[in-house]
């Protein structure tokens, strides 16, 4: 279907379609992570709201705390992953420290996070960003260099390093790796604390490619991630999943988002696509388990 | 007499793969029948065909003369056929009479859907009685012990008016006192003309407790008869197809004379009371004791799992105090725990991943944690060859597949990696087969050769006697009684578990 | 477990009572900073602005009892509003149109169920789906534009019976019929039963498809009535009606101490509780005349706060709990006691 709607394969659709997909991967990347841990990251779009903010209020040329400084899109970039980072640490306090469910603790956070960001900016989107950052949304080949090695960065980090069987093994059975001496704690700390960097990073590409600080940006885009991330074949439950199968998720839904738009579709059209591409993708997914796990 | 139930040719096969041939047997009316056999012999896809959750291919089943082909778990309850299960099938968020009355609630009328709970409740507190639980029917399931919860699975069954009743390994978790309790009323039951199956490993009691036995070997009846003409040599000799030795494996080396483990005065209140012992390298040391009296507690907390409030642990002389298990276990120290599914294993993972899952970081090549495939490869190879776990199964095979017996095997084999100092074995054989057993007794004896210290709790005085050293008693809490090789003396043991005074 | 009189025992009680004493706090915290506050009408009121989201989070216990989760709600919400509207501005009569809404809510929620049950996919996903497109359906219903509704709507939302306005009425008869369902009936043990373990159910002979059929289909008519009541009180439908509903319904029950894993939790005072707790602060906010930037901020830390105090309790009740192997000759509990 998709390759037929007229003007897919143009450039300027790639461009669309790249800007739509790029920010959604990365996100996508990180929130898988803790998926594999049997964990959920609700804040995750907020997270990309609150980071979009930061950026904006620190490289703004209209009233950005560096405006017009050489030093703005260094500590601007730096800045809102740090802010990624600090906000994934407060998930991993509350969710690997204070034992409070993942779902909850992640839903609390994202109402606060989105509330901080619209308060922060009174609701208005922060202009004026410096050239050398929107540069990020109009190349997309490098945002699209960036987002790759940041997915491939997970997908090595997941499949073939200590770090990644100890994910698989704290979403499996949290009991059994603690008796058989993986620090739990501190691998469930951390794995909140990369989605929190991945949706930062996620934020840095999606407002170069708004050319705004945005405190409502991605706000729609949650069950977008999420959806993503389980059409990929991660497991809500933990212990399976791949960045691979997260690509090819996100690859999935921008295609499909995609093309429904070039067929000149509605708005609510696609919507009602869309989920019943998702609800086909899941039957699809469950008449393979049962086929193959048969009654063994 | 007339049969209750009689089997007649079930076979059952799962991707091509015979796992019941032409099992026919009869359980006659008011009769305790032991089924025996290894695991994977049959006997639970035999049970899961009785309960309704399984079909079989050919064969049928007749109850009480009339032909019975459940197609749904509900079929068997109607039919007047009660499970208890081992893995118990109780709602602990419920309370004992909503257990009982699940899928029967009194109403209050026909056309008024809300539970008579005047009715439900009486009629709970009639059952609790037949089963000699005390308490009130409002109780809520998760504040019983594992025993009363058998006795409530028990009354659940008598409950539904059964006429038959399956008790599958139902003494697994229970302490010798409830299990005694358990044995008591399937006595009653039979009085009542209530015909019971009895599934178990322990030998023993199912000789003691049955009229008749019927033991399986690969999906088929390779023997039946009356516990007097089957001794437990020769149940065992049928269960696994050849004459076995003994039960127990010759113990290679001896015990050291270098203390490896020094606990003194280790403390938790509640828990335990000031244990002192000492383990030598190459000493294999028992534990036992009846259910509940702290055994397993103090493995935990040597592990370092629980908390401990006062004393000292020291390993090689190294005090072990405020270590986390994953310092403990860098130490040398492994703990197969009692909970395999809950503590020991990934169920989910494969083998690989479990057996590499405590040396993960010694499988690191560089500074980015990168993980070396190869060396991961070999050592999971040596692993499987040195505990001899199923060639069939492949690396990338879930472990949730494998029997019971090659579960264990794989929680044991991924802590034999670090050739551990000291071992701590809690139950190591609970639920597992005749042949596992020995291979795993076997390695016991191997891990002390190669001067290990073991510590083995156990369940079974046998089989302390047959594989220790020395062996402590303990009794709420508290280390009552330690017994060297030479004395072994099984009522005395279990003397020391019941009412034993504290040794000073 | 402990000793009533003891040190624990009260820390115990404290934590076991967290909602209630939470709530407590709040309103003589806002009492204590607007006597307004206080007031028998404002206290209607609250429950007023309560009832939509009451309703909903009702239905959503049910859900969350057997361990599931529905997304769609407010989707459901929207859609029923959609065609509701269209309905009653075609002069078709108010009665009328509240039924084909409830039917609307029973087929939404049984298509979900379907899903679940039938195809054995997760609720999450089939439901994530269903939000999809009922948003879609409900656009394209009300060509993605606002619909104002007759004035009848708005004399429902201002009737009162016996002194309590509608809204109040329903969300209460809601409530307790909820309740009795739950803890009074079959069916409702054999929720708590299925959300403790689905497979064990299925081995006790529960029908725990048809469970699980009907909880989904509660849920969606439950929705719907939030719809009605929702209209009743601000008569329009906007493109955005009910969105995102869905995670305030989760909150409001988990406030109220349903767990998320199944088989705990209940709708009195529980959930209802939980929904009241929320728009109090929302509406003590308001009173105070608080920078309205500040409500969510403000609204997620409290949630926060009992969520915390909740994940304490148990990870305290677990440790007290742990298995005891000798009674200890009691020395007094002193106030070092943990």
């Amino acid at each position: 279907m998709a390759p037929l709607a007229p003007g897919f394969a143009t450039l300027g659709n790639l461009q669309t379609l790249l800007a739509y997909l790029l920010p959604l991967l990365v996100a996508a990347v990180g929130l898988t992570l803790v998926l594999v841990i049997g964990g959920m990251d609700l804040s995750v779009t907020s997270t990309i709201a609150l980071a979009s903010v930061v950026g904006g209020k620190v490289m703004s040329a209209e009233d950005g705390w560096l405006a017009g400084s050489p030093w703005a899109v260094p500590v601007g970039v730096l800045g809102m992953l740090a802010t990624g980072a600090v906000l994934g640490a407060m998930n991993g306090v509350a969710v690997a420290v204070c034992r409070i469910p993942a779902f909850i603790a992640t839903l609390t956070s994202m109402m606060f996070l989105s509330g901080l960001a619209i308060w922060i900016t009174l609701s208005r989107k922060i202009g004026g960003l410096p050239p050398s950052f929107l540069v990020l949304g109009q190349n997309l080949w490098m945002a699209a260099a960036i987002a790759g090695v940041a997915a491939g960065v997970a997908h090595l980090a997941l499949s073939r390093t200590v770090y990644g069987r100890w994910l698989y093994a704290v979403g499996q059975n949290a009991r059994a790796a603690w008796v058989s001496g993986v620090p739990v704690v501190w691998v469930t700390f951390g794995t909140y604390v990369a989605s929190g960097v991945f949706a930062a990073l996620s934020a840095v590409l999606f407002t170069a490619v708004l050319e705004t600080g945005n405190p409502e940006m991605a706000r729609d885009n949650l069950l977008d991630v999420i959806g993503a991330v389980v059409i990929g074949g991660t497991s809500l439950f933990g212990g399976k999943g791949s960045v691979a199968g997260t690509f090819f998720g996100v690859v999935f839904l921008a295609l499909v988002d995609n093309s429904l738009n070039l067929l000149g579709l509605t708005y609510y059209t696609i919507l009602m696509v869309k989920g019943g591409v998702i609800l086909g993708a899941a039957l699809v997914d469950s008449a393979r388990n049962r086929f193959a796990g048969g009654a063994g | 007499m007339n049969p209750i139930l009689r089997f007649t040719k079930i076979s059952k096969s799962f991707f091509g793969v015979k796992v019941l041939r032409e099992v026919s047997f009869d359980v006659p009316m008011g009769r305790t029948v032991g089924i025996v056999g290894e695991n994977g012999a049959g006997k639970s896809t035999l049970m899961n065909i009785l309960g309704g959750n399984l079909a079989p291919d050919t064969g049928a089943m007749a109850f009480e003369g009339r032909p019975y082909a459940p197609s749904a778990p509900g079929d068997a309850a109607r039919a007047g056929i009660g499970f208890v299960h081992q893995e118990l099938n109780l709602f602990p968020n419920l309370s004992i009479a909503e257990n009982l009355f699940l899928n029967r609630f009194p109403r209050r009328s026909r056309w008024w859907p809300v539970v008579d709970r005047r009715r439900m409740l009486d009629g709970a507190r009639e059952l609790l009685k037949e089963v000699r639980l005390p308490h009130s029917p409002d109780t809520p399931v998760e504040r019983l012990s594992a025993g009363e919860r058998q006795l409530v699975e028990v009354a659940k069954a008598l409950g539904s008016n059964a006429r038959l009743i399956i008790l599958d390994e139902p003494t697994t978790s229970l302490t010798a006192f409830e299990a005694a309790r358990l044995f008591d009323i399937m006595a009653r039951l039979r009085q009542r003309d209530i015909a019971l199956l009895y599934i178990s490993h322990n030998l023993g009691d199912v000789r003691r407790l049955c009229d008749e036995i019927v033991i399986l070997r690969d999906g088929a009846v390779v023997g039946q008869g009356t516990p007097d003409a089957l001794a437990v040599e020769r149940l065992i000799a049928l269960m696994v197809g050849r004459e076995i030795a003994g039960l127990y494996p010759p113990r290679p080396g001896r015990p050291g004379e270098q203390v490896i483990l020094e606990v003194s005065g280790v403390s938790q209140p509640g828990v335990l009371r000031s244990a002192h012992f000492e383990l030598r390298a190459g000493e294999i040391l028992g534990v036992s004791g009846l259910m509940g009296a702290g055994r397993s507690e103090l493995a935990r907390i040597l592990f370092g799992l629980d908390p401990c409030a006062a004393g000292t642990v020291r390993l090689d002389g190294r005090s072990l105090s405020g270590l986390s298990p994953r310092e403990r276990i860098a130490l040398g120290l492994a703990f197969l725990t009692e909970d395999r599914r809950g503590d020991g294993l990934s169920t989910e993972g494969t083998i690989a991943d479990n057996l590499t899952s405590v040396v993960l970081p010694r499988l690191v090549r560089g500074p980015l944690g990168w993980l070396d495939a190869r060396r991961s490869r070999e050592g999971v190879k040596r692993l499987r060859e040195a505990v001899g776990l199923t060639p069939t199964a492949a690396d990338a095979q879930a472990v949730k597949t494998l029997s019971g017996g090659n579960q264990q095997k794989v929680v044991l084999a991924k802590w034999l990696w670090n050739e551990p100092k000291v071992f701590i074995l809690d139950e190591p054989t609970r639920g597992i087969d005749v042949g596992a057993k020995y291979e795993i007794y076997r390695l016991i004896g191997e891990l002390a050769a190669r001067g290990a210290g073991v510590l083995v709790i156990s369940s079974e005085v046998e089989e302390l006697i047959g594989i220790c050293d020395r062996i402590l008693v303990m009794r709420r809490g508290e280390i009552r009684d330690c017994v060297e090789r030479g004395e072994f003396d099984r009522e005395r043991i279990l003397k020391s578990a019941l009412h034993g005074e504290a040794v000073p | 477990m402990s000793r009533p009189g003891s040190t624990r025992w009260r820390w115990e009680w404290v934590l076991n009572q967290a909602p209630i004493l939470l709530f407590a706090v709040v309103v003589v915290g806002f009492g204590l900073l607007s006597p307004a506050f206080l007031r028998p009408v404002n206290a209607m009121n609250i429950l007023i602005q309560t009832s939509s989201t009451g309703i909903l989070a009702v239905g959503m216990t049910f859900v969350l009892l057997t361990a599931g989760v529905d997304l769609s709600v407010g989707s459901i919400m929207f859609v029923a509003a959609a065609v509701g509207g269209k309905l009653a501005v075609s002069g078709f009569p108010v009665a009328g149109v509240i039924a084909v809404m409830a039917g609307i809510g029973i087929v939404y929620g049984s298509v979900n169920a379907l899903f679940i049950t039938r195809f054995a996919v997760l609720a999450f996903v089939v439901t994530l789906a269903t939000r999809y497109f009922g948003r879609g359906l409900g656009l394209r219903i009300t060509e993605t534009r606002a619909m104002n509704l007759p004035e009848e709507f708005y004399a429902l939302g201002a009737t009162k019976i016996a002194g309590l306005p509608l809204p109040v009425l329903i969300f209460g008869m809601v409530a307790i019929l909820a309740h009795v369902v739950l803890t009074r009936t079959p069916f409702g043990r054999h929720v708590y039963a299925v959300g403790a373990d689905a497979d064990a159910a299925r081995k006790a002979g529960i029908r725990t498809k048809g469970v699980l059929f009907a909880v989904y289909g509660i849920c969606g008519v439950s929705a719907a009535m939030a719809a009605v009541v929702a209209l009743s009180q601000a008569p329009a439908v906007s493109p955005g009606f009910g969105n995102n509903r869905e995670f305030l319904a989760i909150a409001a029950a988990v406030l109220g101490g349903t767990s998320l894993f199944g088989g705990r939790g209940a709708v009195l005072p529980g959930t209802v509780l939980g929904a009241v707790l929320i728009q109090t602060i929302e509406n003590g906010l308001t009173i105070l005349n608080v920078n309205s930037y500040l409500y969510p901020l403000i609204t997620s830390g409290v949630i926060f706060l009992a969520v915390l105090l909740d994940a304490t309790r148990c990870r305290i009740l677990a440790r007290v709990g742990r298995r005891r192997i000798y009674v200890e000759t009691p020395p007094e509990d002193g106030p070092g006691d943990p």
